[in-house]
């Protein structure tokens, strides 16, 4: 087998994995899990924004957290005030925090590298506090609860998301929708114009790509994805609250997105699964596990920059050895080494200009 | 009233001394190492861990004040060569090493430690009457104390010869390792400095703040927005925007809350690094 066929066999044993779910894991006698899985596939799409950011453009974004938290309010706000359903506080959601990012967006893709990180928390961190302060709107660090809408309901059919399977597979449904969308558009033009930027930014300036657009048109659709989480995550525990948009979830975002592997796509889905799923069993037993969370944290990036994708490329290289050279699995692993390096340089280059 | 908002300045004043330590230590560990470091923060709080369970264990305040920043110096050197030293190539990672390593702290403490909010009583007690009002004189100590600190720091960086090697190193790593500076050993005697810093602004602080595992993350904005403004690797400019932002901080704080304040000090930091990225107060770089 090539390395190509391995991996599409790969996804559809995941695809097929998550579908799954909420038969399996009732027979095993946790359908606790489901839930669990549910909330990986949630967050993951906050991993994903990082690693629009980070593995597609070369920008480390420590403020995601802000648009899950406009996402969240959006979806929970548009519930309580003007009674929208599933889906229309899900679109809410996802245009504020669009919204949200355009506005941040503007001014931060004017920076890059450590200005870049500090200017996207220093944003995370006045919109916090605003909404921290805001209490009769956002109810501060307590939040707001509200009771979920029907997700379907024609006629005689309606679906809700009190029943624990429609909630699944309607998340499911949702974050499959937007990982599609995202591997649609990194492999569109666009997408070869992010990892051209990423790349090296003069080059790509001097070829005729307008760097700071490409920044962000990304910055604005990473936002989308974080927004998508954040209003997800609002249906999934009926409550929208401040304490989300502090750094530290932006911070976990981030080592999700990098256990998992930045600049692959799926990558950062199982970095989530993985951190998500030890935090559920070390917490039963030890509750300081945020401990070892942090060690694993250090310990990839000293060993293992580039996370899980790239210990399952290099598998894929062995198991493959030498079949196909050349394919285009190859190439964007070896994209993926220099992704370090060549952040750096970009950034050198740029902060210098 | 007056009296008020005079002793509310007075307090970012003694506040804005002791972060104007804390905030050098990461602007030189910036300057020298080109890692922002997110773990700043929680060395602070394991300063005021650190003196309140020495504090308690020798009875002797200022015993523990002396024992801190040696302590510290030794955390930093360990830390240096463990995690820092072998993922500096990354540079762009170093971020989420030490928020890693942020994280190891914070839950570490409070794993040892608890996680319980305490109290230091004050080792100097009594006040004085100031501005009208009364006084801590513990306050007053800690600024007197924070900038002595201070200027013995930079003396150190101007009169010693590592002082000298480490501004040599930072200004031309290249130049410095031709001319027989030992640049790793600096690096690593930065890392431990800066450290040391940030644990003896966390034994200064300690009495006039809770301490508990989660002071860091309050620290830290500050900190960052001492260094931003002052202009990332510039030291002077570090404890003069320090000083600025705290007394700012109080005076807004006389009026409005103080999340209203920190939100001011904030986009006050977007503006400065928007507008002029290399800081307030312009001259050397890094």
């Amino acid at each position: 087998m090539t390395a190509v066929a391995i991996s599409r066999a790969a996804l559809i044993l995941t695809v097929a994995a998550l579908l799954a779910v909420p038969t399996v894991l009732p027979l095993l006698g946790s359908p606790f899990w489901i839930d669990v899985v549910a909330e990986i596939l949630i967050w993951s799409l906050l991993a994903a924004s990082v690693n629009l950011l980070l593995g597609y453009v070369g920008l480390l974004s420590f403020g995601q957290a802000l648009y899950f938290g406009v996402g969240m309010y959006g979806a929970a706000l548009s519930v309580i005030h003007w009674g929208a359903g599933f889906w229309g506080g899900l679109a809410v959601g996802v245009v504020a925090a669009m919204i949200m990012a355009a506005i941040a967006g503007s001014v931060a893709v004017r920076l890059t590298w450590h200005y870049f990180a500090i200017i996207t928390v220093v944003f995370s961190l006045i919109l916090y506090f605003a909404a921290m302060s805001a209490k009769p709107i956002t109810g501060g660090d307590d939040g707001i609860s509200f009771s979920v809408p029907d997700v379907v309901s024609l006629g005689g059919l309606k679906l809700s998301l009190a029943d624990q399977s429609v909630q699944y597979y309607t998340i499911l449904l949702v974050v499959a929708g937007f990982y599609g969308l995202f591997s649609i558009i990194v492999r569109s033009p666009l997408g070869v114009r992010f990892m051209a930027v990423r790349e090296n930014d003069r080059r790509a300036a001097l070829v005729g790509i307008n760097v700071y657009v490409t920044r962000y048109v990304a910055f604005v659709l990473a936002g989308a994805l974080a927004g998508a989480s954040g209003a997800l995550f609002a249906f999934f525990g009926r409550y929208a609250s401040a304490s989300y948009m502090f750094y530290h979830v932006s911070g976990e975002a981030v080592v999700w997105a990098i256990v998992g592997g930045a600049g692959s796509l799926l990558g950062p889905l199982f970095g989530t699964g993985l951190l998500i799923v030890f935090r559920e069993v070390i917490s039963t037993f030890w509750e300081h596990y945020l401990f070892v969370v942090g060690a694993i944290t250090v310990l990839v990036v000293m060993f293992a920059p580039r996370g899980l994708a790239g210990a399952w490329n290099d598998a894929l290289q062995v198991l493959t050895r030498s079949k196909d050279a050349g394919t285009s699995d190859t190439t964007a692993s070896s994209g993926e080494q220099d992704l370090a390096k060549s952040t750096t340089d970009a950034t050198r280059g740029g902060s210098g200009a | 009233m007056s009296g008020l908002v005079l002793a509310l300045a007075v307090n970012g004043l003694v506040w804005g001394l002791i972060i104007a330590l804390i905030a050098l230590g990461l602007s030189i560990i910036f300057g020298l190492l080109d890692i922002i470091n997110v773990a700043h923060g929680d060395f602070f709080m394991l300063g005021t861990v650190v003196v309140l369970v020495l504090a308690t264990s020798t009875g002797s305040y200022w015993l523990a004040l002396l024992l801190v920043p040696v302590i510290g110096l030794g955390v930093g050197l360990i830390l240096e060569r463990v995690i820092i030293r072998p993922t500096i190539r990354q540079a762009s990672l170093t971020i989420v090493t030490t928020f890693g390593l942020s994280m190891m702290l914070q839950e570490g403490v409070r794993a040892t430690y608890g996680a319980q909010p305490r109290r230091m009583a004050a080792p100097i007690e009594g006040t004085i009457p100031l501005f009208g009002i009364d006084y801590d004189v513990y306050r007053i100590f800690a600024a007197a104390f924070a900038t002595l600190c201070l200027i013995a720091f930079f003396l150190f960086l101007t009169r010693t010869k590592l002082g000298t090697w480490i501004r040599a190193v930072r200004h031309d790593p290249e130049t410095a390792t031709a001319l027989g500076v030992p640049v790793a050993r600096i690096c690593a005697i930065t890392f431990g400095l800066g450290t040391a810093m940030a644990l003896l602004g966390g034994a200064i602080a300690a009495p006039i703040t809770t301490v508990e595992f989660r002071t860091g993350v309050d620290i830290l904005p500050f900190c960052f927005m001492a260094v931003i403004i002052g202009g990332l690797g510039n030291l002077q400019g570090t404890v003069a925007a320090a000083l600025l932002l705290a007394v700012m901080e109080g005076l807004v704080t006389s009026v409005t809350d103080p999340t209203i304040a920190r939100i001011v000090s904030l986009g006050f930091m977007s503006v400065v690094l928007l507008v002029r990225p290399h800081g307030l107060f312009s001259g050397a770089t890094r």
